[in-house]
């Protein structure tokens, strides 16, 4: 009997304790909610605003409570069927920043930019590629003008280099041309 | 002496062992082989509807089942979802029933245009009942406003 009377007032103390420990641990994210509602525990228990597809209900609503809000949810404690669209919009908007559409449709239209400016930059080394063949190399050597390769081909069948699996084998010596 | 002692601790290792053959045979669910405790479907459905149903549920709770409710891996029931609602009502918020419809909507997945259709058609009283318009009728499956994104760094 003692003993569980002993019990339950060291864990109301325990309990007294955490209270006062518990202001610390959110001292900053609760400096900045200002005016607005902590509504719920949110991601981690801090009071913070983060529109995520997995965890829908933040920790506080949205926008401050100013008369307007107040007006607002004095309408909504009544029947929600005599609600305006309007009324019902602006209470969606006054507890939440983003629908789920606006969450996840986060399309831009950046990669529009992005190819253009690829493409862009293609254009630019071929353009370069171009104008240093035309202006900054110098001729080719004689060794390859198409009259060179002839002859040197020529020598090459008349040594019968390759006679057997190479290139001369593909030179028919009788009749003086291509097998 | 040895002897002695290793029959000793076999003897409790023995009797769990038969004590888990017989709980396998009574439980329905797949076996799975950890040590945590498992909850049929059913279970888990009549716990979250049980916990939206509380006459004294505040926002904050609302709230809280409703983002572990959202961290499983399912599509919830609608009756879980009609009582959510309807809890909803009882702590006068309506941005947070259009919310759960529409986190509901989020959970269909890639499997949206199945489920959706029929969710809504189940809850269709519930939401008649308490005028609670669903986002389509908000205009909120499309988006309306523009927010610019905190990762767009150009």
């Amino acid at each position: 009997m003692a003993g569980t009377v002993l019990r339950a007032s060291t864990r109301q103390l325990l309990v007294q304790r955490s209270h006062l420990l518990a202001p610390v641990t959110g001292y900053h994210a609760r400096a900045k909610v200002g005016n607005r509602d902590i509504v719920g525990f949110g991601l981690n228990g801090e009071p913070t605003y983060v529109d995520r597809g997995d965890f829908p209900c933040p920790a506080v609503r949205f926008m401050e409570n100013t008369a307007d809000v107040y007006s607002m949810r004095e309408k909504e404690k009544t029947s929600w069927i005599g609600l305006s669209m309007d009324d019902k919009k602006a209470l969606y908007r006054a507890s939440f920043c983003q629908t789920f559409a606006e969450m996840h449709a986060q399309g831009t239209g950046e990669w529009k930019s992005l190819t253009a400016g690829t493409i862009f930059g293609i254009t630019l080394a071929l353009w370069i590629v171009i104008l240093v063949k035309l202006y900054v190399y110098e001729k080719p050597p004689h060794t390859l003008s198409d009259e060179w390769k002839a002859a040197s081909l020529k020598r090459i069948i008349d040594q019968q280099q390759g006679r057997i699996e190479g290139l001369s084998s593909n030179w028919d010596y009788e009749k003086k041309e291509w097998k | 002496m040895l002897r002695n002692v290793i029959t000793k601790l076999s003897q409790p290792a023995r009797s769990l062992i038969q004590q888990n053959i017989s709980r396998g045979a009574a439980a329905s669910l797949a076996r799975g082989y950890s040590s945590k405790a498992h909850e049929t479907d059913e279970e888990f459905d009549r716990r979250y509807e049980a916990y939206f149903n509380r006459p004294d549920i505040d926002g904050w709770e609302i709230r809280k089942g409703i983002n572990d409710l959202c961290g499983h891996d399912l599509v919830p029931e609608p009756q879980i979802i009609s009582a959510a609602l309807r809890a909803c009502r009882r702590v006068n918020d309506y941005a947070l029933a259009v919310r759960v419809v529409e986190a509901m909507k989020n959970k269909c997945g890639n499997k949206e245009k199945e489920i959706y259709p029929w969710l809504l058609q189940e809850i269709r009283p519930t939401l008649d009942e308490l005028g609670i318009n669903t986002p389509e009728e908000l205009g909120y499956d499309k988006p309306e406003l523009w927010l610019e994104d905190v990762h767009d760094i150009h």
